[in-house]
């Protein structure tokens, strides 16, 4: 099997691209696709500040290095949530990475910030780590841009998330959520610019982009991961593009394309936190300082 | 006989058919996976010889 583009040998074919790619084309490819998106969404300019939130995985540790050789200014984030083992290796893959490459991670402890791991904190307030989760890492996160004066907040969200996540808002017929699935959401007073630039390239070129860069990442999946929705979702988009190639960035174009059609998410009007100062739609103390609160009041052990 | 690992499970098959087909007849789409021998990416279309092992990495993540 010969490269698209060369006469070397092609490692991966890509049936919804039409390619076939040797290890240098398909490096070269994943960085082109990124850089597209950056500038047909305008996620962020050369000379502005981008925040990278690192998880250890291929998605992000691959954006992270797809960045920093496009020549962008991006920093890493990684939010230690304190899963044990799970957090601890996928910590030192963000960290070794960060060195050998000369940048700058910033590491955000949940247990200094709320004195428990992620399970204590399920568990202390009887609902699924998921849930938690998502919620803590957006405050975070956000919180960290703001602080840090980034102008944009840029995770991994690849092909795959994204036509995953598509297909579940689609089968709600979920309006709100889906005006909000977009590849660049704006910035708001101390609300960082959300940006994917891996948007359009799938799962299987992130690996193999991470194999050919030689990006160790960490393999196994986060422990509350399993049985999740959206890996159920995947499979089901694999299977189609599996007998129809193109099904997925097909769906997902397409979407982009209708996209401003649909009707305007519910503007919520955003206060400031009496208590941490970041923006919250609640009436007084934000999530994040409900929990802090809750785990406060605990006994101690 | 050719043999796959993929994550802590063993696949050990008849050499003679490509790697497509025989992850296909193990059940498992093709795109869903790389098939890796010291750490380089190994082609789809390659008909592994008898005693070649390989990878298989899952390239599905989430939750």
């Amino acid at each position: 099997m010969r490269c698209s583009f060369c006469a070397n040998e092609a490692v991966l074919r890509l049936r919804h691209a039409n390619l076939r790619l040797c290890p240098e084309h398909l490096v070269a490819r994943v960085e082109r696709e990124a850089e597209k998106a950056i500038r047909e969404f305008r996620m962020f300019a050369p000379e502005e500040r981008v925040l990278v939130a690192v998880s250890g995985g291929k998605d992000s540790l691959g954006l992270w290095a797809i960045l920093t050789r496009l020549g962008y200014q991006a920093d890493g984030l990684y939010i230690d949530l304190g899963i044990t083992e799970y957090s601890r290796r996928s910590r030192e893959h963000c960290e070794a990475f960060a060195q050998e490459h000369g940048l700058v991670l910033h590491v955000v402890e949940l247990r200094k910030e709320l004195g428990a791991g992620l399970d204590e904190i399920a568990e202390a307030l009887r609902g699924e780590p998921c849930a938690h989760c998502g919620a803590i890492k957006r405050y975070l996160m956000n919180r960290a841009a703001w602080e840090g004066g980034y102008a944009a907040l840029a995770t991994g969200h690849n092909l795959d998330d994204e036509a995953a996540t598509l297909l579940g808002n689609t089968l709600r017929w979920d309006l709100e959520y889906l005006a909000r699935q977009y590849p660049v959401l704006p910035e708001g007073p101390k609300l960082a610019r959300k940006v994917k630039p891996l948007v359009f390239l799938s799962e299987r070129e992130m690996v193999a982009y991470c194999l050919l860069r030689g990006i160790r990442y960490i393999y196994e999946e986060c422990p509350h991961s399993v049985g999740a929705r959206s890996l159920f979702l995947k499979d089901i988009l694999n299977r189609l593009e599996d007998a129809a190639p193109s099904t997925k960035i097909t769906f997902l174009k397409s979407f982009l394309r209708v996209h401003g059609k649909l009707p305007k998410p519910t503007e919520t009007e955003l206060r400031e936190c009496p208590s941490c100062g970041m923006p919250t739609g609640a009436e007084g103390p934000c999530r994040f300082c409900r929990i802090k609160e809750r785990m406060a009041q605990r006994a101690p052990a | 006989m050719v043999t796959l690992k993929r994550r802590d499970k063993v696949l050990t098959v008849p050499a003679g058919k490509s790697l497509e087909r025989i992850l296909r007849e193990a059940g498992i789409l093709p795109d869903t996976v790389l098939v890796v021998r010291d750490g380089r990416i190994v082609p789809l279309d390659y008909r592994p010889q008898d005693g070649e092992e390989f990878e298989l990495i899952d390239v599905i993540s989430g939750g």
